[in-house]
């Protein structure tokens, strides 16, 4: 390479040089002779590289100069160790990487505010929790009222409905999910678009030929090519016509956490029927009409409120929509015959709760915190590790060094030299954890997402992030390189020097050994908490997917037709006889067991109801609450539900005879105690209509909300006396399900070519699917965890082996002495086994505490837990004695004669 | 180290009048060092002997302030050297130190000779 000052140098050099030609030529001719006058010229002239140093420092970049061949050094010498190199570079790039993945996520979750001016003003508005589901949501009627009160204050109205199929010319359709909401959504957050415009109330009308509809930027682009493009294109969702009229802002993901739209579109097309939302009512019994349109029911509540209203001012605008909110808290009292429930919902006042209150941030705060530390724990485990290893290494080049310092090298210069060769690590290494960082974070949001649900978060760099990386990136730093270069060179060079300061430098290494000693005793400590909590979490996620749920979980696969259309949802009375022909076809395969209908799609997804028992009053909301779900015959010897006590469903409960009802064992707890519910008479309101079914049945409980949530009361009808569209169709194989796949949607096809079936998956994995949480952290601290065992295997590994190096000679001598090898050995093994005791017993604590902590995330007892603590321990001493085994091998097998010769 | 140190010193020391005589003697035609050393030494009568260690830096921290400028070129004797040549900035800067060193010796010669003063 050549650098400007390169050719300054020849320059000086050849100038230096025609100088003392000249003084040679001019003594020769003032008559010396020439070898005389050369000798006096040179003497004359003096130290000639040292007056070309002197000169060069006038030019002024001398110490970039320095730094390009300290940098040259520098690599050199990191190439001279490729194992070192390689270690530090894949250490830092994953201590930091995680914490920066993590972090990431964490911020996306729980501290990012809405991309919006002052989103501290944006509130949710609870009004009334609703009868059944216990949502804040109103009707539409109360939210008009309420909007129009306050003119003054933005009140946005949102709803939930389900993905709907988005359809463009010539493109296969696909799935889209969806949020309605009112016109004044986007002006009220102060929403800007990327391209077109956004909700105006004009897009409010009802019976437009095209609706309109704003798209999430990424999805705009995805489908559109760009944001610009999308504008004014026609699509098609659930068959309705919707034109493009406008992209919303960049960063603007709703302001859900995790769930990003893909289409707004307005609350009013709930009134076309085309779409599935969200509800709650009074119940059955009460004015309701789901078949038309719900904006003038008031007793149908499906909006949930968002205002944006400036903090001094809250309290009076409140105030007043209590006023106006008082004649809905009546029709909603209407719904229970619990006077201590209605009650409270009676004199319960409107209140606000910020937008960081959801969900999300509920589920995930403790966890990510967790995994935060954790990820803390793994960069301090390598960083103790990198810094291990530093001083190794350093101990390796004390000879070199100190024979440098006594040349006149500056002590500056050489921590200089060694701080840039560990700066250069750390830049790779981050650079490699900045991209690390963003594929994590993308695979955590994946693990944490639910099967049918992808979280969606801004996860484009932020400055947090970016001070984040550079912060760890200067600790690591400080931590591996500048504090290790530093102590060594002002306390272990100069005593190493020379042969003769041997004995100084042996009093010296015992300090220095001390040091290493605590650093690996903390990463052993350290370690022992990574391991134990990712076995803790390991063993949480096994439970979860293995434990019983009271259905046969891993032979019931789960079919999902395609049943809301027309030609099924107008002739309901047709579809017992349809159910009966799929049941009767699916049970005809071979390798299936038996098959069944089910109102409910998945898991998860029954109704809240009431039951009212006939013949007593005074029960309370918590006792008559449950959750309904509509099944066909044979449902419950599909899923493996056992019959507890009376009958299953049969042939001839029809629409015609007296409707019958089977309940869950927690139901009937919850309703008769240990008394027989059979033959009890129920009905969905109290008297004087609380006798509308009679109990067949009590069956056993089922987790059908998930393996890892209590099972909960279910009161199962029989579909073929509430004839309606069923989500899903339960087929029990005898084997394996997954291959029943294809013959299953074979016969369905034969017994109704057009019926479609939209998927089809296992009971297994739907219920494994909805592990989010225990999934993100069994695998992550099962990475961490694995990671930890390596890093405390290397390091055990690098800091015996140069022990036993400098040790060298001492083992010689032993065994000259008459030491066995087995001595030695024992010596070195003996070391370890010091420092895994000194580091276990803390990390055991330690890991004690942080199982206490995490405890509502973990299955089983602290104390069962701490049988990990055990276990991860023997694991992490197996890994320290065999990354020691070697070295001591090594030493111990070492020829005696070889090592004393050196001496 | 410390050799270097003794060289900074003399170069403190020498700083300002050695820049003086090096910008004099290149006043009136452009020289190389030799030459520059000899004319210095010739003229101060066998006083001043310039060091190579001093001379060169000056030259280069001249060069880099702008006071000369250097050329390579052949001399009488057909031997390469680089030659410097005073810049107008270079005059001007003579000028002034010129100027200043004759109010210093004037200065020290009234602090001296007292009885000299009218």
């Amino acid at each position: 390479m050549h650098w400007p000052w390169e050719r300054a140098k020849e320059s000086l050099s050849e100038e230096l040089e025609s100088h003392l030609q000249m003084a040679i030529a001019g003594r020769i001719a003032d008559g010396e002779d020439p070898a005389q006058a050369r000798a006096a010229a040179l003497r004359e002239l003096g130290n000639l590289p040292l007056i070309a140093d002197v000169t060069r420092e006038r030019w002024g970049w001398i110490w970039l100069e320095n730094l390009l061949s300290d940098l040259r050094y520098a690599l050199r010498q990191l190439h001279r160790s490729p194992a070192f190199t390689a270690t530090a570079l894949l250490t830092l790039a994953f201590g930091i990487g995680a914490n920066l993945g993590v972090f990431q996520l964490l911020y996306a979750v729980i501290l990012a505010e809405l991309p919006i001016p002052h989103p501290e003003e944006v509130v949710r508005i609870h009004a009334a929790r609703t009868p059944f589901d216990q949502s804040w949501t109103v009707s539409y009627s109360a939210y008009q009222r309420l909007r129009v009160a306050t003119p003054d204050v933005a009140l946005m109205a949102t709803a939930y409905a389900e993905d709907a199929r988005l359809e463009l010319p010539s493109r296969a359709s696909i799935k889209a999910s969806l949020a309605p909401v009112s016109d004044n959504y986007f002006s009220g957050l102060c929403v800007t678009p990327a391209a077109g415009r956004l909700f105006i109330q004009a897009d409010a009308r009802e019976g437009q030929g095209e609706w309109p509809a704003v798209l999430r930027y990424d999805f705009a682009r995805n489908t559109f090519g760009s944001a610009g493009k999308a504008v004014g294109q026609h699509m098609l969702l659930n068959g309705r016509s919707f034109v493009v009229i406008g992209v919303a802002h960049r960063r603007f993901l709703g302001d859900i956490t995790g769930h990003a739209p893909d289409i707004w579109f307005p609350l009013e097309l709930q009134g076309t029927g085309a779409f599935a939302f969200s509800w709650d009512s009074l119940g059955p019994g009460h004015d309701v009409s789901l078949d038309k349109p719900w904006y003038n029911q008031n007793t149908i509540f499906w909006l949930s409120l968002t205002a944006r209203i400036p903090p001094e001012r809250r309290a009076a605008v409140l105030a007043h929509w209590d006023q106006v909110f008082r004649d809905d808290r009546e029709v909603m009292a209407e719904a229970t015959a619990d006077p201590a429930v209605k009650d409270a919902l009676l004199h319960l006042k409107i209140g606000v709760a910020p937008l960081s209150e959801n969900g999300m941030r509920k589920r995930f705060t403790v966890p990510l915190t967790l995994l935060m530390a954790l990820s803390a724990s793994i960069f301090l485990v390598g960083c103790l590790n990198l810094a291990n290893l530093q001083l190794a290494r350093l101990n390796a080049r004390a000879h070199e060094l100190s024979v440098r310092i006594a040349l006149g090298a500056s002590i500056g210069r050489l921590v200089r030299q060694v701080v840039l060769e560990d700066a250069l690590l750390v830049i790779g290494g981050s650079a490699c954890a900045f991209a690390l960082g963003r594929v994590a974070s993308g695979i955590l949001v994946r693990w944490a997402s639910n099967r049918n649900a992808l979280f969606m978060f801004d996860l484009h760099p932020n400055l947090p992030l970016a001070a984040l990386g550079v912060g760890l990136m200067l600790l690591s730093l400080l931590c591996c390189s500048i504090l290790p270069a530093v102590t060594f060179i002002r306390t272990g060079v100069a005593q190493t020097a020379g042969s003769g300061a041997r004995i100084a430098g042996i009093s010296q290494t015992a300090r220095q050994r001390f040091r290493s000693n605590v650093l690996l005793g903390t990463q052993v400590s350290l370690s022992l908490l990574l391991s134990t909590m990712s076995g803790c979490f390991a063993a949480t996620l096994v439970h979860w997917e293995t434990i019983d749920v009271g259905m046969d979980r891993e032979h019931v696969l789960i079919v999902r037709p395609e049943l809301h259309q027309p030609r099924y949802t107008d002739h309901s009375e047709m579809l017992p006889e349809l159910y009966s022909q799929i049941q009767q076809r699916l049970q005809a395969l071979p390798g299936v067991r038996s098959a069944a209908v089910e109102m409910c799609g998945g898991i998860h997804c029954g109704w809240i109801t009431a039951l009212y028992v006939h013949g007593r009053n005074g029960l309370t909301n918590a006792q008559v609450h449950g959750q309904e779900d509509h099944v066909g015959l044979g449902f419950f010897s599909t899923l493996g539900i056992p019959i507890l006590r009376g009958r299953d469903f049969s042939p001839s409960d029809t629409d015609k005879t007296q409707r019958v009802a089977i309940i869950s064992r927690a139901y009937a707890r919850q309703l008769f105690g240990d008394a027989d519910p059979i033959g009890q008479w129920v009905g969905y309101v109290p008297a004087p209509d609380d006798h509308k079914f009679i109990i067949v049945g009590e069956v056993a409980d089922a987790h059908v909300n998930g393996a890892e949530r209590e099972a909960p009361p279910v009161v199962y009808m029989s579909i073929n006396q509430n004839p309606a569209p069923v989500n899903s169709i339960r087929v029990r194989a005898v084997g394996d399900p997954r291959q029943l796949s294809d013959s299953v949607r074979h016969a369905l096809y034969e017994v109704d070519p057009a019926l479609g079936v939209s998927e089809i998956v296992p009971l297994a994995t739907e219920l494994d699917g909805n592990l989010g949480t225990e999934k993100l952290l069994a695998r992550l601290a099962g990475v961490y965890g694995s990671l930890t065992l390596l890093l405390v295997a290397i390091g055990f590994y690098g800091v015996m082996s140069s022990r036993t190096t400098r040790r060298k000679n001492e083992f010689g001598i032993r065994l000259a002495l008459g030491a066995t090898r087995g001595h030695i050995q024992m010596l070195i093994v003996g070391q370890t086994v010091r420092i895994l005791l000194a580091g276990i017993l803390p990390g055991a604590i330690l890991s004690i505490l942080a199982v206490h902590v995490a405890s509502h995330l973990l299955y089983g007892s602290v104390s069962a837990n701490s049988l990990v603590i055990i276990a991860a321990s023997l694991v992490l001493a197996f890994a320290g004695f065999v990354a020691t085994l070697i070295p001591a091998r090594r030493a111990a097998f070492a020829d005696p004669l070889e090592t004393l010769r050196s001496e | 180290m410390t050799e270097i140190s003794n060289y900074q010193n003399r170069i403190e020391l020498l700083q300002g009048t050695l820049d003086m005589l090096v910008l004099q003697a290149l006043l009136r035609e452009p020289m190389h060092g030799y030459a520059i050393a000899q004319v210095i030494r010739s003229r101060s009568g066998e006083v001043f002997t310039v060091e190579t260690g001093s001379l060169y830096p000056a030259l280069h921290r001249l060069e880099r302030q702008k006071w000369v400028k250097s050329e390579w070129k052949l001399t009488e004797s057909k031997q390469r050297a680089k030659f410097y040549q005073l810049t107008a900035l270079g005059k001007k800067q003579l000028n002034t130190d010129h100027q200043r060193w004759l109010q210093l010796v004037r200065a020290i010669g009234a602090v001296m000779e007292p009885e000299a003063q009218p």
